[in-house]
């Protein structure tokens, strides 16, 4: 049986991390979760404390990144088969966690991401994030030769080799297409897998439209760099062995 | 060449950077290891007030007309080779606390896990 790990990072999710929680524990005891508290402002450690829930609460703000690594770190402690990564405000359906682990129970696959677009049904995001979300697509398939849709998608699952290098080694802000580019360049199998996403119930999403041109030119540069190191680490790693 | 008013007033002006950084270092208020790039500097200062030659050849060497336009470059160049090297250290900083708040976040959620 593998022991498999949900990580929940949450930032100022105190409206909705009760909900997504109690879903969990109630209706899917076969995962072991942890909430990663980011240092939210808005009490969403003191829900977690007051319910009894499993919490790592981080001191300070680390962003999305550190918090997510903060997971991994505590699933590569607790030797975790398989972790899979859940958005705290409830846009990531538990139900379909079981169809994201699958190609790595089966061996086919080391990540695996859960896409809005393979079937594209449910909530499909704003047209224009959407393009966005297609350029870095297409850029990360012409660095890496895969195509991968939804490249942005924070519902994904790791394996265990894949648990210890994101430990060592996740982007700190705008992780998810970056960390798909490191799963690639270590060798790694990223598959997609459709799943069904739902607007966010309360809270803002992280990304504003202020932000998105930072965001496209920050990932965009930082993708290239992991595809440029890839022969400096290919090289290291050789020498090793 | 350097007028020689000028030359006096620069070594003074390297003499009191010199005592800053002391006076810093001595006060644990600066760690040794950044302030080497500044103590480089300030030797290579002294060296051009000592040699007032050196500056306007070296200047003529990169191929740049007047001596100051030459002084200003060679200023900015080391400002900017200053603020690089900080910036490197201020990111491998933030890796390293980024791994202490997380190592600590697991710690407490094991104090807390064996109290209960």
């Amino acid at each position: 049986m593998n022991k498999i790990l949900l990580i929940i990072p949450a930032y100022n999710e105190a409206q909705n991390i009760e909900r997504v929680i109690g879903n969990i524990i109630e209706n899917y005891p076969q995962y072991d979760y942890v909430i990663v508290n980011d240092g939210s402002t808005d009490g969403t450690y003191e829900i977690c404390k007051h319910c009894g829930y499993n919490v790592l609460n981080l001191p300070v703000n680390l962003g999305i990144g550190g918090a997510v690594q903060a997971g991994y770190l505590y699933a590569k402690r607790n030797h975790y088969d398989i972790a899979v990564q859940i958005d705290g405000d409830g846009q990531h359906d538990v139900a379909y966690v079981k169809d994201v682990i699958e190609p790595i129970i089966r061996g086919q696959a080391d990540v695996v991401v859960g896409s809005r677009f393979v079937k594209k049904e449910g909530f499909q995001t704003s047209s224009g994030r959407r393009m966005g979300i297609t350029i870095l697509s297409i850029l990360i398939n012409i660095l890496t030769g895969k195509r991968i849709h939804d490249v942005t998608s924070g519902f994904r699952a790791a394996n265990q080799r894949f648990i210890d290098v994101y430990s060592e080694d996740y982007p700190r802000d705008y992780p998810e297409p970056e960390a798909l580019v490191i799963a690639m360049v270590y060798g790694g199998t990223v598959r997609e897998v459709p799943v069904i996403m739902r607007k966010r119930q309360a809270g803002t999403s992280s990304i504003n439209l202020k932000r998105s041109i930072y965001y496209m030119i920050k990932v965009s540069i930082a993708i290239f760099i992991r595809r440029l190191s890839y022969g400096v680490r290919r090289e290291k790693g050789g020498n090793k062995k | 060449m350097i007028p020689s008013t000028l030359r006096i007033v620069l070594l003074i002006g390297v003499i009191i950077y010199f005592i800053f950084i002391l006076h810093f270092l001595k006060n644990k208020a600066l760690e040794l290891k950044y302030t080497l790039t500044w103590f480089a500097a300030g030797f290579v200062m002294l060296l051009f007030i000592i040699f007032p030659h050196l500056l306007p050849w070296l200047i003529h060497l990169l191929g740049v007309e007047s001596n100051m336009n030459g002084l200003f470059l060679l200023a900015i160049a080391f400002l900017m080779i200053l603020s690089m090297t900080l910036t490197s250290i201020v990111s491998r900083q933030m890796r390293k606390i980024n791994r202490l708040v997380q190592q600590v976040a697991i710690l407490e959620n094991e104090l807390n896990q064996r109290n209960e």
